[in-house]
């Protein structure tokens, strides 16, 4: 802790920004950030991607999750300077042409989303799960949605919907 | 929003990133996923002036050591680590170890050594008010503990909360670090300070290239359990890491180390509970000795809510349930993963 007491930091003038070259579901970016610019502002407030949100910004909560090469990690906690020639998926990029994406579809089904503020995260920790697990049990549902926390739904809907996705027999409900 | 500018170095190797730490003086912190970083640089516990960046610096796959134990790159995420077919089926107890720490999100970001370099949390430092920067604890450059007024000046009694240390402290794990004067090889037990104001002993530039377990012995058990209130993406209520091998007839205890974790600076390694229980023929009345013991030496502070009475129960219940499970993987009853 001897910095917190004799370190100040830097005037933001001696601070150089960089370029980085960011693949955001699919398309290309060069943007011009500073180090301490998390890829969840990038996303946000350069690109315009409005559907990752900022939550806890602890890493807390789960809903600025995103997927990095393909690994669900919190947006909060990854500095944008280390995303630099990375790829980037985010909720906008799950539906195809119009047609959303089975687990999106399933989680309307199911009622699964409420207020909908955790649904990006959701939706992206669940497409992390079903990539690596095309059958995830309940449990493993569970396991995988740790880092996301929700208070509306109360849960049980959001595993129903992960079932329906990944063909274990639920039937959508909200028909 | 981190509210203050800091620069960024991306660094592409481990001994680059210790050079760099060194010019960049001592401002500068190492980052590899950030998950305890960058959550402390929020609340501005931390004001780094430069970070050095390990998130490029691809690690090496876990292998078998020359004396059959295994060597695992410092900089293997958690998921990574929980995942490895070498770490599941050698040493299923760090691989559960890694498994329990945070969640999916922290474990695909965050290291091996980044979990061990983990600095210790407090109910009331780990908060952003602003009379925290007014009235500051030990922690932070101040003058009062206020969870424990009456602690003596400059003591904090912070709590380290890694899941991993202690297991790898239980089964007698080392690391190797990587420094500009050149590197060393420690025991995990020894890179703690034991203070909760700077809790890691290693040097400010010197950082933890691998941890390397050594060989397991025959008849050998371990046992491993972390409590948390919701039972997933928490820091620990305790975390108890037990191993221990049998003699021959697998009735009577060789070897044993007892560590208990999350309840003080560093992990507390129960010494006279494991003299309970070594050489002695391996009962109900035996765990019920040695349990006794362990509570009477850990001595938890109490943290984040937990009365000292309430630690002393829990570790009481699952010291014994982590001591059967041991012995049961000693004698070959349950499957070793």
């Amino acid at each position: 802790m001897l910095e917190a007491r004799s370190a100040q930091a830097q005037s933001p003038a001696a601070v150089r920004s960089r370029i980085i070259e960011l693949t955001v579901n699919g398309e290309r970016h060069e943007i011009l950030v500073k180090p301490r610019n998390t890829i969840v502002e990038v996303l946000r407030e350069k690109i315009g991607l409005m559907g990752t949100k900022h939550g806890c910004e602890q890493g807390a909560c789960g809903v600025c999750t995103v997927l990095l090469d393909g690994r669900a990690v919190l947006g909060c906690l990854t500095l944008a300077v280390e995303c630099d020639g990375k790829s980037v998926r985010t909720v906008e990029g799950l539906a195809q042409g119009g047609q959303l994406s089975p687990i999106q579809q399933a989680f309307l089904d199911q009622g699964a989303v409420q207020c909908g503020y955790c649904t990006a995260g959701m939706l992206m920790s669940a497409t992390a799960l079903l990539e690596r697990n095309p059958k995830p049990s309940i449990a493993e549902i569970k396991k995988a949605l740790e880092g996301n926390i929700c208070r509306c739904t109360g849960y049980n809907a959001i595993v129903a919907a992960i079932q329906q996705a990944s063909g274990q027999g639920v039937e959508p409900v909200m028909r | 929003m981190i509210l203050f500018d800091f620069e960024y170095e991306p660094a592409r190797s481990l001994p680059e990133a210790s050079a760099l730490l060194s010019r960049l003086g001592e401002g500068a912190r190492a980052m590899g996923g950030g998950t305890d970083l960058l959550p402390k640089m929020r609340i501005a516990i931390t004001r780094p002036t430069a970070i050095v960046g390990l998130s490029g610096i691809e690690p090496e796959p876990p292998s078998v050591t020359a004396e059959g134990g295994l060597r695992i790159d410092g900089l293997t995420t958690l998921a990574a680590l929980a995942r490895a077919p070498l770490v599941t089926t050698n040493l299923p107890m760090l691989a559960e170890s890694a498994r329990v720490v945070g969640s999916d999100q922290v474990r695909e970001m965050g290291t091996l050594a980044g979990n061990l370099c983990q600095d210790t949390r407090c109910l009331e430092l780990n908060q952003k008010h602003d009379y925290q920067f007014k009235a500051k604890c030990f922690k932070r450059g101040g003058e009062c503990c206020y969870p424990f007024p009456n602690n003596r000046p400059g003591r904090c009694w912070s709590v380290y909360m890694s899941d991993i240390a202690p297991a790898l402290i239980a089964l007698n794990a080392e690391i190797e670090t990587v420094h500009a004067a050149g590197g060393r090889r420690l025991a995990v037990a020894e890179m703690f300070s034991g203070q909760g104001i700077d809790p890691i002993s290693l040097e400010p530039a010197e950082l933890i290239s691998a941890v390397i377990t050594p060989p397991l012995p025959a008849n050998f058990g371990w046992g491993y359990h972390k409590s948390s209130r919701r039972g997933g993406f928490e820091y620990a209520i305790a975390v108890i890491a037990v191993t221990l091998t049998l003699d021959a007839s697998r009735q009577a205890c060789t070897d044993a180390r007892i560590v208990i974790g999350a309840i003080r600076e560093k992990p507390v390694r129960v010494h006279e509970a494991e003299r309970v229980l070594v050489g002695q023929t391996i009962d109900d009345a035996l765990f019920a000795e040695t349990v006794n013991a362990a509570v009477g030496e850990a001595r938890p502070l109490r943290h984040h809510g937990f009365s000292r009475s309430y630690l002393i129960d829990n570790l009481r219940i699952y010291l014994r349930r982590v001591l059967i499970r041991a012995v049961e993987r000693a004698r070959g009853h349950a499957s070793t993963t």
